[in-house]
């Protein structure tokens, strides 16, 4: 219903939705099973798909027989990768760097396999089951080759290639220097150097990736529903590799359980569904088993970091070298490049602080592995774990608290906006309030009250704390100096409101539980003062939106917001110059209150947009000369400058270790973030304690582990450990709000930033707990029990020494 | 191995019958055969717990059985709790006023467990709620909000049963 007519004498401003933390509109479908996720969907005549995925991790293929499989009762069609090579070009995802080396990710492989897990073969049958049946009956004849399976192995002298035409097996080699870093390291009073590790995990979606696909050859029209994030860039994909124009393409991403940046790529087995629904002329549906996820999705995190700090006697930071090398995995992933990590570490490492001068050279590497991308926080847990354990380190070498050395170092207060050493624009932010913030929630004082209680009762209790800056909705300018081939500049939205005055908002952006259902209702609704029941959020349909690049990289808050805002402006200014003919007066004497355009000043004098949008349907001859009928407004939105927003934060962890068992327990956990102007800070609250548990599992669980032949050892949950509800403490969180000013209502991104800390965060607890042992480094993640107990060993065996 | 079985059992309160073959997961077969899409399917090893359902009034896993073994029994899914957003149980109330959810995916399993946890035990501590989830994944909301849900719901379960004494 619209909101009814009130007195307007007695009317009082409709509060902001701005900034109110307001249950989500979108929870009733989820909570009653009534939401639609691509596997709900059944299309009458479909077929289901299974790939055939390679045991190998390197090996020549020398033959395909599918004609027992072929034969199968119920198989409908199996197709080799030469069968598909036929209808659908490889991936080539180059990046314009001048060092870069080219690659091809064929869709279906027919020449030679490069990881575990690569497509082969696939089968379609009547039923999912049938398919895995027939998928067994395949048989591939491999020539083995030799693999590649980490960095080490992939940059040593002579290692086998993963890609013959290439002169070694590094994607992308880059260099920065800015500064004058050799006199910070030649007039040092000391040098920090480390070495560290971050390895392999992934987001891990509880939906795993699944598509289906149907041709109508009536319409000569492709429809692809697929669990993305970006479904306007999956169109895009699809057109390139399919060799159709985009207008006969249509792609749908229904409700997504969970991305988390696994999916916003191209994958191989959305072009080949699409070739399958094609090629049999009936709907095909694929969708992924855990084990599949596992091995052919989407890994990242794996990094290894050597790391220079040079420091004055005060322990401030004079000083920064890295050595960055990223394992990409053995195929650069569409659209991103298998630069993304690297480029990224490159570029923040130097953190929050104010460090002028770096040199850091970043090497992407290929491997006989699962290809690297995209996952919540992208290269910056591993950048955040380096300096905050360079931070750490400078302290205990200059004798000052961990705390105080961050308090130096960070970029101050009125030093905003700062321009960092590698020329990105901190706009805003509260690095150091938050930093004493977390200190005064967490009460730090306390903390090491209880510590050294414990400490006399014989428990290994450790506080720990990391600080970080978050580029967030980075834009044009980003991309652009990240020599990626697709710069996703900008995000757009639809604002249309119908005869009967409500709105429907169509966004390029996509939501995956971010809650942009509400959000971006809460924005427009204000913009129009709407209640928020009148305006209606449509995503994930390339039919009903605008062009757009979706949502990755904490983006959609700023971009998406921000076109919504402008479009809903647009709109605002046409009813208040539709409603200044009527009401006689200059427009610019006129505003919008409670859904009405009235007089300032007057506010019984005015008319209700609901009038207002029947006429521009039904009655054209009431508008103004010259105005069009119809009211929607468009807009896309780059913020400048286009290098991002940047979110901050500090974490303070309070934990302990179990000696015996390695186990590293979390007694408190506390986050302040500033995100600028908070859209609804219940959501921003939700996204905070989801990005913490993904960062603890990060820090203490997760790790898919390869062995040097490139198999995949850890291909379930009963070995890939997830974070469960035993395992993450109450997180407790604060905010501040420092909003920006370049971005519409000064809002950032955020939705990544609490998987960046708790990695270091935890590192410097761990290594305080176990200070009784002496000076103890702690330079990997995640700190599994078993890694743990190791770094104890060491410790023991040291302090014994 | 493509034998199938008839399958009698009640679904949601109604008593349906329908073949299935032999292997079939009851998973597949609440989804598939019954129509019932809001029970996910986030592993098919028995891990992750989106596929919860109450069997005999009981939590179980749907992907670790097959869907001749639920011949017989009474299954509710998440489909026998609520018609739309107007008439949810305490437990979907909760989740939603405590921001116990974002993608959805495991909300099904989680909200049923807990509908089950809270029957069984109805003033529960944090560390009980803890447990009794704790073959749920949640891959979203690091279960903050998701064990302020159960608790409150608890306390709603807890009053209107005293309300009806």
């Amino acid at each position: 219903m619209n909101k009814p007519t009130v007195d307007l004498a007695d009317a009082v401003a409709r509060p902001r939705l701005l900034g109110a933390a307001i249950k989500r509109r979108e929870d009733p479908k989820f909570l009653t099973g009534r939401a639609r996720y691509v596997d709900d969907l059944q299309l009458p005549r479909m077929l289901h798909a299974s790939f055939v995925r390679s045991p190998m991790a390197h090996a020549d293929i020398v033959s395909v027989d599918v004609s027992a499989a072929a034969a199968r009762m119920g198989v409908h069609a199996v197709f080799t990768g030469a069968d598909i090579a036929a209808s659908a070009k490889p991936f080539v995802c180059d990046s314009l760097h001048p060092s870069w080396q080219s690659a091809g990710y064929p869709p279906v492989a027919s020449e030679r396999v490069r990881f575990v897990g690569e497509a082969v073969a696939v089968v379609v049958a009547d039923d999912r089951y049938l398919a895995e049946d027939a998928g067994e009956l395949v048989s591939v004849r491999y020539a083995e080759r030799p693999v590649v399976a980490s960095i080490a192995a992939a940059v040593a002298e002579g290692a086998p290639k993963v890609h013959d035409s290439w002169t070694d097996n590094l994607y992308v080699k880059r260099h920065f220097r800015e500064g004058d870093p050799d006199a910070a390291f030649a007039n040092a009073h000391g040098v920090v150097r480390l070495d560290l590790n971050t390895h392999r995990q992934a987001g891990i979606p509880l939906e795993t990736r699944g598509c289906v696909a149907d041709y109508d050859s009536r319409d000569q029209l492709l429809t692809v529903w697929t669990s993305s994030q970006t479904p306007h860039l999956v169109r895009t994909g699809l057109a390139d590799t399919l060799q159709i124009p985009e207008h006969r393409i249509r792609v749908v991403a229904p409700d997504v359980g969970g991305g988390f940046g696994i999916k916003c790529h191209l994958f191989p087995e959305e072009v080949v569904v699409a070739v399958l629904a094609m090629k049999t002329h009936r709907p095909v549906k694929w969708i992924e088993d855990r084990q599949e996820h596992f091995l052919a999705s989407i890994h990242s995190r794996e990094h290894q970091h050597h790391v220079e700090l040079a420091y004055a006697e005060d322990g401030m930071v004079i000083g920064l070298r890295a050595k960055i090398y990223v394992d990409c995995g053995a195929y650069s992933m569409w659209p991103w490049t298998s630069t993304m990590d690297t480029g990224m570490a490159l570029g923040i490492l130097p953190g929050p602080y104010q460090i002028r001068n770096y040199e850091c050279e970043a090497y992407s590497v290929a491997t006989n592995k699962c290809p690297h991308g995209a996952y919540r926080g992208v290269a910056r847990p591993a950048a955040c774990f380096s300096i905050e354990r360079g931070m750490d380190e400078v302290a205990h070498r200059v004798g000052i608290s961990r705390v105080e050395v961050r308090r130096r170092n960070l970029v101050q207060p009125e030093q905003f906006p700062y321009e960092s050493v590698t020329g990105l624009i901190y706009d805003s932010g509260s690095f150091v309030e938050s930093l004493d913030r977390v200190c005064e929630m967490g009460d730090y004082k306390a903390m090491l009250e209880e510590q050294k209680k414990a400490r006399a009762e014989g428990r290994w209790v450790g506080i720990g704390i990391a600080c970080y800056t978050e580029q967030t909705a980075h834009a044009t300018q980003e991309f652009v100096q990240r020599y990626v081939p697709i710069v996703p500049g900008f995000e757009a939205a639809l604002v249309r409101m119908d005869p009967s005055g409500f709105v429907t908002v169509h966004m390029s952006t996509h939501s995956h539980g971010q809650g942009h259902e509400t959000t971006m209702a809460q924005l427009v609704a204000d913009k129009l003062t709407l209640p928020v029941e009148n305006v209606r959020v449509v995503l994930g349909d390339t039919a009903a939106t605008p062009y757009g690049h979706g949502t990755f990289a904490s983006r959609s808050a700023v971009l998406g917001g921000g076109a919504c805002v402008q479009a809903a402006s647009k709109l605002r200014d046409k009813l208040i110059r539709f409603a200044a003919e009527h009401l006689e007066s200059d427009p610019g004497d006129l505003e919008l209150v409670d859904g009405r355009v009235v007089v300032k000043g007057a506010p019984t004098r005015g008319i209700s947009i609901s009038e207002m949008a029947r006429w521009a349907y039904h009655r054209p001859e009431k508008l103004p000369a010259g105005m069009e009928p119809s009211l929607e407004a468009v807009a896309a939105y780059d913020a400048p400058p286009g290098l991002g927003t940047f979110a901050n934060a500090a974490h303070l962890a309070l934990i302990e270790v179990d000696p015996d068992l390695g186990k590293i327990e979390l007694l408190r956990y506390v986050v302040v973030e500033d995100c600028g102007q908070m859209i609804n800070p219940l959501i921003v609250k939700g996204q905070v304690h989801g990005g913490v548990a993904q960062g603890i599992g990060g820090a203490l669980l997760e790790e898919l582990i390869y062995d040097d032949q490139g198999q995949l050892t850890t291909s379930t949950f009963m070995d890939y450990l997830l974070p469960g509800s035993t395992d993450i403490p109450n997180i407790e969180v604060g905010h501040l709000e420092s909003p920006s000013p370049f971005t519409v209502e000064g809002i950032k991104g955020m939705g990544e930033g609490g998987t960046i800390a708790p990695g270091p965060a935890l590192a410097s607890a761990l290594a305080d707990a176990l200070s009784p042992l002496g000076h103890v480094e702690v330079n990997e993640l995640p700190l599994t029990a078993e890694r743990v107990r190791w770094i104890m060993r060491k410790a023991r065996a040291a302090s014994q020494a | 191995m493509t034998d199938t079985h008839m399958i009698e059992a009640e679904v949601n309160g109604k008593r349906r019958k329908l073949a299935a073959p032999s292997r079939k997961l009851l998973s597949d077969f609440i989804r598939e055969d019954l129509g019932l899409t809001g029970t996910h399917v986030g592993c098919e090893h028995g891990v992750c717990g989106a596929c919860t359902i109450l069997l005999d009034g009981r939590p179980v896993r749907s992907c670790l059985m097959f869907a001749p073994q639920a011949d017989g029994a009474r299954i509710e899914t998440i489909e026998s709790l609520a018609q739309d957003g107007d008439d949810l149980h305490p437990v979907q109330r909760a989740f939603w006023e405590h921001h116990g959810l974002q993608c959805g995916f495991c909300t099904p399993g989680m909200v049923l467990t807990a509908k089950a946890f809270l029957e069984e035990v109805p003033h529960p501590t944090e560390a009980q709620i803890r447990a009794a989830i704790s073959g749920n994944v949640c891959r979203c909301t690091g279960y903050v909000f998701i064990v302020e849900a159960i608790q409150a719901a608890g306390k709603t379960m807890a009053d209107g049963a005293r309300t009806r004494e």
